[in-house]
């Protein structure tokens, strides 16, 4: 043992967007490692982002593990860290250490319809495994997103999303009416109510606030989708990243290593502490 | 090795151990703490119980983990401070601060395994002493499988027999220890050998209190999260989180980052001990706390020393120090939680 698992690497902000500005700005970090790493990451896993001074945040992973060529971070500005993160500047250098939990058995979805559901920042952590999903889309059926934030302004991805609808099936939707914007209106359980996807050989993967993702979950039950079918990523407040600090579990599970990827059928057996 | 040691030989083993860092229980204001001791004659081998636990000669309640500095336009440098190697002994570890270590040993031990933890604990030699009284009145060591003479996460058990002690070593540690001072140690005779098997067992007898049928209770917990019995048994709680603090089990630590000076900034990574009875341990940033209460983070020590931890690691997370019973305020009492979880319809 000659790691020290602390000890974060040295990474340079090569790309900073402005995904949503206002109050709730969300930005989007592309990092390259200073030196040569190890490091390799699946979909679905988390990174520490370090800023010296003052502190660490886990973050996930927004970029696929199939782009080799920098690691990507969209993050809230929320709390100390991530606070430091949107003062930052490209060219800037950040620590990062990781990754860590599990990830999306995507190796076992082949020949299966997926459809993602993310509401705000929460499109965020499902964004790697429907990057990977996009990039080998022979292996998968049918690929759908169902997107929701409270304005068009909250939506993260924006050109990304203009860019896929030309690939899969696109919903958006805003939570009240605005001028100009025909998308749906109302919450992104509704939308998916409303937009009826066949559980028929599918897997659905869901990330948004923990209230978005307890109704989407009965709307994807009303649906027909089974439990099994159901995939989501939760978070909880970490220091370590490696199941020794104690805070981030949810019953027995430590959601920084057994976690945060889990399906219905495995989270529905844990205490609700997340 | 099975020695036996004279009280007044004890001292001269101490100046034996020149190579080492020596700790053990020094009187303060009435009340004992685990000290680095210079001179023989502070050390305290007729001690109640210390305040805090051994834990925190492996384990420091605070401990800078990274130093690192930033020059403007220059790259940040940062750099692991790790424990320096030195050579440490505790006396007098009480035998459930022992066992403690060995439950922390799980926790840190597991891979990727813990660099800062480790090397503290390889480097240490802990010398127990029996508990031939309960150095309190809330010990149940016995509930928990151990016994005040039990010699897991010891190197070397001590049992006092009136103007002496007999000395067992039972790890290598253990034996160079002794190998250090060997002429003030005398073989034992076959009384002597008969007085500690009846010290050991008298013992036993003098803990007086205790859980009965704990697995039931674990068993019984897994089925309790969303009882109303968490809100009951947390009424009186003031949430100051004494209980943790003072456990030779508890683990949770923080991360944060001090800034020594900010231009050029200059700093340390620490990691402190913290608690899962303060409302920020699990606070998001968003404001969303998935335990918010006094009554869910109660759940959550109990639950994670009697039910979390024994799927995790295969043993209870407390040997029954009774600390948390002795220190709390409000007298919340974890043998009466634990006693009426058994009863609780």
């Amino acid at each position: 043992m000659n790691e020290n698992i602390y000890l974060p690497k040295l990474a340079k902000i090569i790309k900073i967007k402005q995904e949503v500005s206002g109050s709730r700005p969300i930005k989007t970090f592309r990092t390259q490692f200073l030196e040569s790493s190890d490091f390799s990451h699946r979909s679905g896993q988390c990174a520490m982002l370090s800023v010296l001074g003052k502190g660490e945040a886990m973050i996930s992973i927004s970029s696929s593990p199939l782009e080799k060529d920098y690691l990507q971070f969209s993050i809230l500005k929320s709390g100390r860290v991530t606070t430091a993160l949107h003062e930052m500047e490209e060219g800037d250098i950040i620590g990062i250490r990781g990754p860590y939990g599990n990830h999306f058995p995507i190796e076992k979805w082949k020949g299966k319809n997926i459809l993602f559901i993310g509401g705000g920042i929460g499109l965020a952590p499902i964004w790697s495994v429907l990057q990977t999903a996009r990039a080998k889309k022979a292996d998968y059926g049918k690929l759908a997103l169902i997107y929701g934030a409270r304005t068009s302004n909250d939506w993260v991805f924006k050109e990304e999303l203009q860019e896929l609808k030309n690939e899969m099936d696109i919903h958006l939707s805003i939570d009240c009416e605005e001028e100009g914007c025909n998308e749906f209106v109302g919450f992104v359980p509704q939308n998916v109510a409303d937009k009826k996807p066949s559980p028929k050989n599918s897997i659905s993967i869901t990330c948004g606030p923990p209230i978005m993702i307890k109704f989407v979950i009965e709307a994807l039950q009303e649906l027909g989708f089974k439990d099994e079918q159901i995939y989501t990523t939760v978070e909880n407040k970490m220091k370590c990243g490696i199941g020794k600090c104690g805070r981030c579990n949810i019953g027995k599970h430590y959601v920084c290593k057994d976690g945060p990827v889990y399906s219905w059928a495995e989270l529905k057996t844990l205490p609700q502490e997340y | 090795m099975e020695k036996i040691l004279t009280k007044k030989e004890f001292p001269s083993w101490i100046k034996n151990l020149k190579s080492f860092n020596v700790y053990g229980p020094v009187k303060k204001d009435a009340l004992w703490e685990y000290e680095r001791i210079q001179d023989p004659d502070k050390l305290d081998l007729n001690f109640k119980n210390t305040v805090l636990s051994p834990k925190k000669i492996i384990f420091p309640q605070r401990e800078v983990i990274l130093d690192f500095n930033h020059k403007k336009k220059g790259k940040p440098e940062i750099q692991e401070a790790l424990p320096e190697e030195t050579k440490n002994v505790i006396f007098g570890v009480r035998p459930c601060d022992a066992r403690a270590l060995t439950l922390t040993d799980k926790v840190f031990e597991e891979e990727p395994g813990d660099k800062y933890y480790l090397r503290r604990r390889h480097q240490t030699v802990t010398v127990g002493l029996t508990c031939s009284d309960p150095p309190s009145e809330n010990c149940f060591c016995t509930s928990l499988g151990g016994s005040p003479h039990s010699t897991e996460g010891l190197d070397i058990l001590m049992t006092e027999l009136n103007h002496k002690y007999y000395v067992h070593s039972f790890t290598d540690k253990g034996r160079e220890l002794m190998k250090a001072a060997s002429d003030v140690f005398k073989n034992p005779s076959e009384k002597d050998k008969k007085d500690l098997k009846q010290v050991h067992k008298e013992s036993e007898k003098k803990i007086k209190r205790q859980v009965k049928e704990l697995s039931k209770i674990t068993d019984k917990l897994k089925g309790m999260f969303d009882s109303p019995f968490w809100d009951e048994e947390s009424m009186s709680c003031l949430k100051c989180g004494i209980c943790t603090y003072l456990c030779p089990t508890c683990h949770c630590f923080d991360i944060s980052d001090e800034v020594l000076s900010s231009s050029p900034l200059k700093g340390q990574r620490v990691r402190t001990w913290d608690t899962c009875q303060f409302p920020y341990f699990t606070m998001h940033s968003s404001g969303h706390n998935p335990r918010p209460d006094k009554s869910s983070r109660l759940r959550q020590r109990i639950l994670h020393k009697f039910s979390y931890f024994v799927d995790n690691y295969d043993d209870y997370q407390c040997t029954g120090c009774g600390r948390c019973i002795s220190k709390c305020p409000v007298d919340i009492d974890i043998i009466e939680v634990l006693e009426k979880v058994k009863d609780y319809e």
